[in-house]
């Protein structure tokens, strides 16, 4: 018997000691990453142990929907582009746009349907289509159209962790949840607004040549024939001035000249007065677009468009091959963020917020304030209910419970667990329960003594006794604690994380080393007359 | 010390009357759902904004509140809360009919022009802006002439400046004016003469922001009424599978409802919000209010084993008077927490304690009557119904009775004694 409560001894001090190097080592590290210092203060050490969860620490919680159906027009668009160019000799009627993964072509007896069918063979391989009634129908295939969804969602997905990694986030979640929604959470970020910007902004560049503009709507379409603007073309808002609730518009080329896409890097600058500008710079195929159409273009106006608003039209001076300006009214936080996400590249598709949680920094420290306040009294409360209700077996219990939360902070700590502000609600329920076990232990130790049992052996089935119990009770509670893992965000995770770690921790302390101090204080005597419980 | 020593009360003499006063406080707590107040749905579940500001003065409400009419955001709700020497204000926004306006920064630009007026767009607001965008202004002015030092990092120098400068924000709540500048430590006096300078003392600080829209507020319902019958279901799975016992797993499962249902009832009654958060404790005391009953009933499963043939009513009796002090005690810790919880956990974890107070009295008041009842009423039906199918008194084979354990008789008096399977299992459990 001595042997092995020796080596249970052992173990238990093993365990411990682990737990508390591993909370103070993980706590080092982390320190060391979140304040950025090398040899981060005891203190830090301790307090960066366990990581804290957004409604803790401060920072974004972001549901975005991607509009899938963006990338779906911009390549209907796009076949009808392509089927226009390869069939220009085939006497083509219009184009009808019914949705968005539909298009017909109006046909009559001088088509050359042959050409159609031809072009569709050659260039149109991800579309379907139907004739009759005087029109070709095209329909997008549903294999290629899940394709394009699923591609818009996983672009988009690489396109804001660009954007988020160049502006510099510790520990940024994206992730794509579903079909179409992104997760987005940035720890610590306290600009909500400015960040959402970034994120949100399609960045979608366009320079195109203007045609007329800028001007009211009405008096830009009285200049065409009909009041109508001629297929190649297209009207395009201008940026409102700050200050001015009166809009302007250019009609511009819909070919752009050079799109985002032809961009090799961005960067903010300063303009004429100080103003801040966008400074961009062209790869080499953007380059030599670009060369020819100013060359060939000058004295003519050039539109910055940027997410379909025209930020600025400056004329052509010269023939410029690989780098331009955006001037507009821009902060500098503007420029900066404008360079920053042209640099990281478009959004293949528009983002709607469906779901937005911020917590600014004050609440988080005031959050954890209360919370550990309200846990360390409710936990003195219990151990000293315990130790007036049991005498020495409580203090027993009390040793046990407060074993119990070390391990659990420690256990948080090493598996990475976040804790939120519930999470602080489950740590102390978790001593709530936990405590149960060892009520359950007493009261059949109790009992055993009631019924004439003398006392080593009243304690061996006390424990023995109430083990099935126990189990019984930590099985229900985990399992209602894994659907609530199911269920919910972040701090609603946290708590269910915490209660899951908390109850499978307790079930070591409060049968186990809670049996080993028993023996410790009575196991040795061959012989007690008593038990203080 | 000892609160219950041997008690031997009847508690299923009661049954019927416990049965009528847990009819009552349901039908109390629906009358307050359905017919009173109905459920009141925070913003996870309705949809909306909730924006929480801390203002730097004591707030007008009624000037917030026609500044923010002119937004055009529809019902605005304005509350003050807490404690009103903090000046914090909780700011809710109906939800919008349209998917995506971004809410929160429309409420909070209003109310800073509203209250502001016109500012120098060349200053920023100290207590609105962010680290990141007080590190770039600090860099761009360079206060401290970190550039002509060698091997300067001009970033890196002012990002620590500005993570002290919010720091110190954070820690008094908001800069009240230009002189608490004097106080951030670490941060020296040229850089607090810039901040004098370059930044405006906005009237408020943001705390929090919360913004669901129709589509995730429908998803949050659908899952957490889901979560609460999925978990329902898998304690009642665990039970038939650990006692091999229908009655008790309903038993189990009827006390599992009789408490949601009671608690809902009444936290409608008090007029409290349901958000994720008390759905959390809701699913809490599921897992709970199952905990005490399995307690019971496992006493029950241990009290049938012996060889003494005793009524099932006589038996549960028994087993509640044996495990009552565990029940009362235990259930007067998790309060104690709970309680502490509930005074000093501040407002977020307000409701969720209250509801885990309500669970837990409620749920060991139905461990003890609505579980065991429900198993009595239920044998005391099968064997009123067996008796009649077989007049004679014959053994009568309890629903999963082990090949291995001795089939009881029933008498014609007394209920007959199912003896849960599982006991040969549970002997491996003990030493």
């Amino acid at each position: 018997m001595g042997k092995k409560l020796r080596w249970r001894v052992l173990l238990i001090l093993l365990v411990l000691a682990g737990a508390v190097a591993g909370f103070v080592l993980t706590g080092y590290a982390r320190a060391r990453k979140d304040l950025g210092v090398t040899t981060p203060t005891v203190k830090d050490a301790l307090r960066h142990g366990i990581k804290l969860g957004l409604d803790l620490r401060g920072g974004i919680h972001l549901v975005l929907q991607v509009n899938t159906a963006d990338a779906l027009k911009a390549e209907r668009d796009d076949a009808v582009e392509t089927l226009r160019n390869n069939t220009k000799d085939a006497g083509l009627g219009g184009v009808e746009l019914p949705t968005d993964t539909t298009f017909s072509v109006v046909v009559n007896d001088k088509t050359d349907q042959s050409k159609l069918e031809d072009a569709t063979k050659r260039f149109l391989p991800d579309w379907s289509y139907t004739t009759g009634g005087g029109k070709w129908t095209f329909v997008l295939k549903d294999v290629n159209r899940h394709q394009i969804e699923d591609n818009a969602v996983a672009q988009a997905v690489e396109t804001i962790r660009n954007r988020i990694d160049e502006f510099g986030v510790a520990e940024p979640l994206i992730a794509r949840e579903g079909k179409d929604r992104i997760l987005v959470q940035l720890p610590g970020i306290d600009d909500p607004k400015r960040v959402k910007d970034l994120i949100k902004n399609t960045a979608f560049l366009e320079l195109s040549l203007v045609d007329k503009g800028p001007s009211t709507s009405e008096a830009l379409l009285a200049g065409y024939p009909g009041g109508k603007i001629p297929d190649n073309l297209k009207m395009v808002e201008a940026k409102a001035e700050p200050g001015r609730t009166d809009r302007s518009y250019y009609i511009v080329r819909k070919q752009a000249v050079i799109t985002g896409r032809d961009l090799k890097n961005a960067r903010p600058s300063q303009g004429q007065f100080g103003a801040a500008t966008v400074s961009f710079f062209l790869t080499a195929g953007g380059s030599q677009k670009f060369g020819a159409a100013t060359g060939a273009n000058i004295g003519k106006q050039l539109a910055i468009i940027l997410d379909n608003r025209v930020q600025s039209a400056p004329k052509i001076d010269d023939r410029i091959t690989d780098s331009g300006i955006i001037k507009g009214s821009f902060t500098p936080e503007e420029a900066n963020d404008l360079a920053l996400v042209l640099r990281a590249g478009a959004l293949p598709a528009g983002l709607t917020y469906l779901e937005e949680r911020t917590v600014g920094p004050s609440l988080g420290l005031d959050s954890i304030r209360k919370g550990v306040t309200a846990s360390v009294v409710g936990a003195l409360f219990v151990f000293v209910a315990m130790v007036v209700y049991y005498r020495r077996a409580g203090w027993n219990a009390v040793i046990a419970l407060l074993l119990n939360a070390i391990l659990l902070a420690a256990a948080m700590s090493l598996f990475e667990a976040t804790l939120t502000l519930p999470g602080i609600a489950g740590f102390i329920l978790t001593i709530g329960m936990a405590v149960d076990s060892n009520v359950l232990v007493f009261e059949r130790i109790r009992e055993e003594l009631r019924n004439g049992r003398a006392p080593k052996a009243a304690i061996e089935n006390g424990f023995s006794k109430a083990f099935a119990t126990i189990v019984d009770t930590h099985a229900t509670a985990i399992i209602a604690a894994v659907f609530l893992l199911q269920f919910g965000t972040g701090p609603v995770k946290g708590f269910a994380v915490t209660l899951i770690i908390g109850l499978l921790i307790s079930m070591f302390t409060a049968v186990f080393v809670s049996h080993t101090i028993f023996e410790i204080e009575y196991g040795r005597r061959a012989h007690i007359d008593t038990v203080s419980i | 010390m000892e609160l219950f020593r041997q008690t031997n009360i009847d508690f299923l003499k009661y049954r019927w009357w416990a049965i009528g006063a847990s009819w009552a406080l349901i039908l109390i707590g629906m009358f307050a759902v359905f017919v009173q107040k109905g459920l009141k749905f925070g913003i996870d579940f309705s949809g909306g904004t909730a924006i929480a500001v801390k203002f730097n003065e004591r707030p007008d409400v009624d000037k917030l509140r026609k500044i923010l009419d002119g937004a055009n955001l529809g019902e605005i709700g304005i509350q003050r809360y807490e404690d009103p020497e903090k000046h914090e204000v909780l700011i809710r926004v109906q939800q919008q009919a349209k998917e995506g306006r971004d809410v929160a920064g429309d409420v909070l630009r209003t109310l800073r022009q509203g209250l502001e007026g016109p500012t120098d767009p060349a200053k920023i607001d100290i207590n609105t802006e962010g680290k990141a965008t007080l590190a770039a202004r600090l860099a761009a002015a360079d206060p401290d002439r970190v550039a002509g030092r060698a091997d300067a990092d001009l970033a890196a120098a002012y990002a620590q400046v500005a993570e002290r400068v919010i720091a110190q924000r954070s820690q008094v709540g908001l800069f009240h004016s230009a002189a608490d500048f004097g106080t951030i430590p670490g941060v020296s006096p040229e850089v607090k003469a810039w901040l004098g300078a370059n930044t405006v003392v906005g009237p408020f600080v943001l705390l929090s922001a919360e913004n669901v829209g129709p589509q995730v507020g429908a998803d949050l319902q659908k899952k957490a009424v889901l979560a609460i019958v999925w978990s329902t279901i898998g304690m009642l799975l665990y039970i038939v599978f650990r006692f091999r016992s229908l009655p008790f797993g309903v038993g189990a499962v009827v006390a599992i409802v009789h408490d949601t249902l009671i608690t809902i009832g009444l936290l409608a009654l008090f007029g409290r919000e349901f958000n994720l958060i008390v759905v959390a404790a809701l699913l809490t005391l599921v897992g709970y209010s199952n905990n005490d009953t399995v307690v019971v009933l496992d006493r029950v499963r241990e009290n049938l084993k012996t060889p003494k043939k005793e009524p099932l009513d006589v038996v549960i009796n028994r087993s509640i008077n044996q495990t009552l002090s565990r029940t009362i005690l235990t259930s007067g810790a998790t309060l104690i927490v709970v309680i502490a919880l509930y005074f000093l956990g501040g407002e977020v974890l307000n409701t969720f304690a209250l509801t885990l107070i309500i669970g837990i009295i409620v749920g060991t008041y139905s461990s003890i009557y609505v579980a065991a009842s429900i198993v009595v009423i239920w044998k005391n039906f099968q064997n009123r119904r067996k008796l009649a199918v077989v007049p004679a008194p014959a053994p009568v084979k309890a629903p999963a009775v082990p090949p291995t354990a001795p089939t009881p008789s029933a008498s014609a008096s007394s209920a007959a004694v199912a003896r849960p399977a599982g006991s040969g299992k549970k002997k491996k459990n003990r030493r």
